[in-house]
């Protein structure tokens, strides 16, 4: 039978000056028994002490007593503790026990995957699921007033083309793509932009931005209506509002892990400003080019122009890389032409000629009027 | 045990019984005991010290060898690996807790640098906690976080004109500058209060007030000159956080002049393009010798021994950790940093530690909870 050490050497600290006093401490069953250099006596019951000190190997143990400027015991040895465990089981499971520590390296260890497993659930699926939630919801009015911020900033009133005949032009299309939906909530305006970049993106609340650079790259009006088709389906399905959504939530998740408060909250008055990062997931892409060709067919529009622009904006020539912005979010476009081509297929698309006798190229004098930004 | 502490009506100083406040010099008529210690008088097992403590009060206690050594070290003992554990199960509790806990897992980390951290033989103990974190933080948002982020946010969801968005703007930089030694101040207070060393707690006696009218000059003349008139904004800021800190009921105090470090920052902008930047290592090592090296409490004085040619090792060695490890590695890093900061830091000269008394504040951690939201890290210096 082990011999169990009840006498202990160690130092007592008063909590009233900064004296450090020799003294011996005996365990005993209900608590523990102290005498200082000086002979007082001290008794210590178990259930007031805290250990604040002591679970690490080579830390001396520390026991506190008391309140806020409470008393304290310090002993070297941690074996201090496995005694005490020994002489009062019951009494001590508020101590650390100091061979439980390689059980605490498996439960960081377990803790550790739990975590990367969790992080990767919830970026993967939980906050995307959350931000399509939301984005649904959330009521027309505000995306409206957000759109209508993020527009003023990116595209300010004097890079705006705004011929009024050819504008209606393009007013005129939107009108015949939503025709065939019931009431829609938003009102669709769309901004052409007096820039030689080939893109158009849509803003919450019913804005499409339109550069003129692509504008003079459709040859035909359905062209423009492929585009715009796919535009309007990112609107309708709050795809934007989600992007954000996403975006500010993953970024909140980093500052929380990280605890770096400052920065989550301006994530949340950054994001939203910085729009230049328009980027869709790529179902969000795919779904916003069915749903797009859906809507052409169903306005009767030859879906035809849509595919033959993207196979325009695909093919990678010796030009820039602006070329590839408009898709170039996500590779495999040639697997969106193909569910393209593949839908056109499936319906029996029955096309009635957009602005009959419109010559087409007349849409590209859109902006001289305004000033040049390049 | 007979408690001899009472607690300033005015200030609300801890401190020794006595007839005046040591901190605000208030007269206290009737001094009540001090009543935050649990009483300990149940079924008569109390034995009272057969010596009253008055000795404390009116003499020192003798003094051991230890206590006049001419040299104490401070070493810090804690380990990469503990740390990660304790990042690892952070991060978890963090993550199913959807962010609450990090407030506790800030004080588990302050806690274990803390009580890794050991001076002439002790260590040092943190008593903050996650909820008064927490609590900080809330009223920090409700008061001031709301407010600044509306500030900032009207300029671009409202319509209106261009000269009042500029007025906000102003309004709104004031605010933030005024805010920012606040939350110093505020922050050094709670955290001080929160830390001990053999039970005796620091404190922070400063006054916001002189410290923002510190700031907002010292930040005027350091952009009006260029940035040359940083090494003295930097020494007066030094001056100022360490001049008022407490140990106890003992004062630090500095005695360095920016001037002295104005011909090594200079030196430093020079040779800035010579050296590809690396001289500023040296120059870092010489600010952080300085400002220890005329550092001083009670009779004491610290030293320094951080080289500009050890600090750029460091830091090239935390460096390639991060890169070896991919990020993984930020615990031994931060663990390597503080056993070198403090390994080359003593206190020299004799010190009479065992006579100094508690003179405590309760502080509340709501300028914490706004320096997170500045993204301030006005850590406790001594490590």
């Amino acid at each position: 039978m082990t011999s169990i050490q009840t006498d202990w050497e160690g130092h007592y600290l008063d909590g009233q000056t900064a004296a450090r006093q020799r003294v011996s401490i005996r365990l005993m069953r209900l608590g523990l028994h102290v005498t200082t250099e000086r002979g007082a006596t001290l008794w210590w019951p178990y259930e007031e002490i805290r250990q604040t000190q002591g679970f690490y190997s080579g830390e001396q143990v520390r026991l506190e007593r008391g309140g806020e400027f409470s008393e304290a015991l310090l002993v070297s040895d941690t074996s201090f503790l496995t005694q005490l465990h020994q002489i009062a089981p019951e009494l001590a499971t508020r101590f650390h026990k100091p061979a439980h520590r390689r059980r605490r390296a498996r439960l960081v260890l377990i803790a550790a995957l739990a975590s990367m497993g969790v992080l990767a659930v919830l970026y993967l699926w939980g906050i995307p699921a959350l931000a399509a939630f939301v984005a649904s919801r959330v009521p027309v009015s505000w995306e409206e007033r957000l759109g209508r911020s993020i527009v003023t900033h990116l595209v300010p009133p004097a890079m705006r083309c705004t011929d009024k005949t050819r504008t209606r032009v393009i007013d005129e299309i939107i009108t015949v793509l939503t025709a065939s939906l019931p009431t829609s909530p938003f009102t669709i305006r769309v901004i052409v932009v007096n820039d030689s970049t080939i893109n158009a993106f849509a803003v919450p609340g019913g804005y499409i931005v339109l550069y003129r650079g692509l504008l003079e790259k459709t040859q035909t009006a359905e062209e423009l209506a492929g585009v715009l088709a796919h535009e309007l389906q990112h609107i309708f399905k709050h795809h934007v509002t989600q992007a954000l959504i996403q975006h500010v939530s993953t970024g909140l998740l980093l500052a929380a892990i990280t605890g770096d408060t400052s920065r989550a909250t301006a994530y949340g008055l950054e994001s939203a400003r910085l729009l230049g990062i328009l980027r869709y997931s790529r179902q969000s892409e795919e779904e916003a080019d069915a749903a797009g060709m859906r809507m052409l067919l169903e306005s009767g529009i030859d879906p035809k122009g849509m595919i033959a622009f993207y196979e325009l904006l695909t093919k990678s020539t010796s030009e820039t890389s602006s070329i590839l912005k408009y898709l170039s979010t996500h590779p495999s476009t040639g697997d969106r032409i193909k569910n393209l081509k593949s839908l056109v297929e499936q319906s029996q698309p029955k096309s009635v000629k957009l602005l009959k006798g419109y010559d087409w190229s007349n849409i590209k004098k859109i902006c001289q009027t305004t000033s040049s930004l390049n | 045990m007979v408690i001899f502490s009472m607690k300033c009506p005015k200030c609300g100083l801890i401190q020794m019984l006595g007839a005046t406040c040591k901190a605000c010099g208030a007269s206290v008529p009737n001094p009540e005991t001090h009543s935050a210690q649990m009483p300990s008088q149940s079924t008569g097992r109390t034995a009272s010290l057969s010596q009253p403590p008055s000795p404390t009060i009116q003499g020192k206690p003798p003094q051991t060898g230890q206590e006049s050594s001419q040299t104490r070290q401070l070493s810090f003992h804690g380990t990469g690996g503990s740390l990660y554990g304790i990042y690892i199960v952070n991060i978890f509790l963090i993550i199913i807790t959807l962010g609450i806990y990090s407030f506790w897992a800030r004080v588990r980390v302050r806690e274990f640098f803390m009580s890794q951290t050991e001076f002439a033989g002790d260590r040092f103990a943190y008593h903050g906690s996650g909820k008064e974190l927490f609590i900080g933080f809330l009223k920090a948002m409700l008061v001031f976080g709301v407010p600044i982020g509306v500030l900032n946010a009207i300029p671009d969801l409202l319509d209106i004109p261009e000269w009042v968005k500029i007025v906000v703007g102003l309004l709104s930089f004031v605010v933030t500058m005024m805010l920012i030694p606040f939350a110093t101040v505020a922050t050094r207070r709670y955290r001080l209060s929160r830390s001990s060393w053999r039970g005796i707690r620091f404190t922070f006696r400063g006054l916001v007030w002189d410290f923002i009218k510190l700031f907002l000059g010292g930040s005027f003349l350091t952009t009006v000159t260029l940035g040359l008139y940083y090494p003295f904004f930097a020494t007066r800021k030094y001056a100022f956080l360490a001049s008022h800190s407490y140990f106890g009921n003992e004062k630090f105090s500095f005695d360095g002049e920016g001037k002295d470090l104005f011909g090594s920052f200079v030196l430093a902008i020079l040779l800035t393009i010579p050296t590809l930047g690396l001289y500023w290592f040296w120059f870092m090592a010489k600010k952080h010798r300085y400002l220890w090296d005329h550092t001083s409490f009670a009779t004491s004085r610290f030293l320094s021994t951080v080289t500009g040619d050890r600090l750029l090792l460091l830091k090239l060695g935390n460096l390639l950790l991060l890169i070896v490890t991919i990020g993984l590695g930020w615990s031994w890093i931060r663990v390597r940093t503080a056993r070198f900061y403090l390994g080359c830091l003593s206190s020299q000269g004799p010190l009479d530690l065992a006579g100094i008394e508690q003179e405590a504040q309760l502080a509340t951690a709501t300028g914490e909870g706004l320096a997170s939201f500045f993204d301030l890290d006005a850590g406790f210096d001594l490590g």
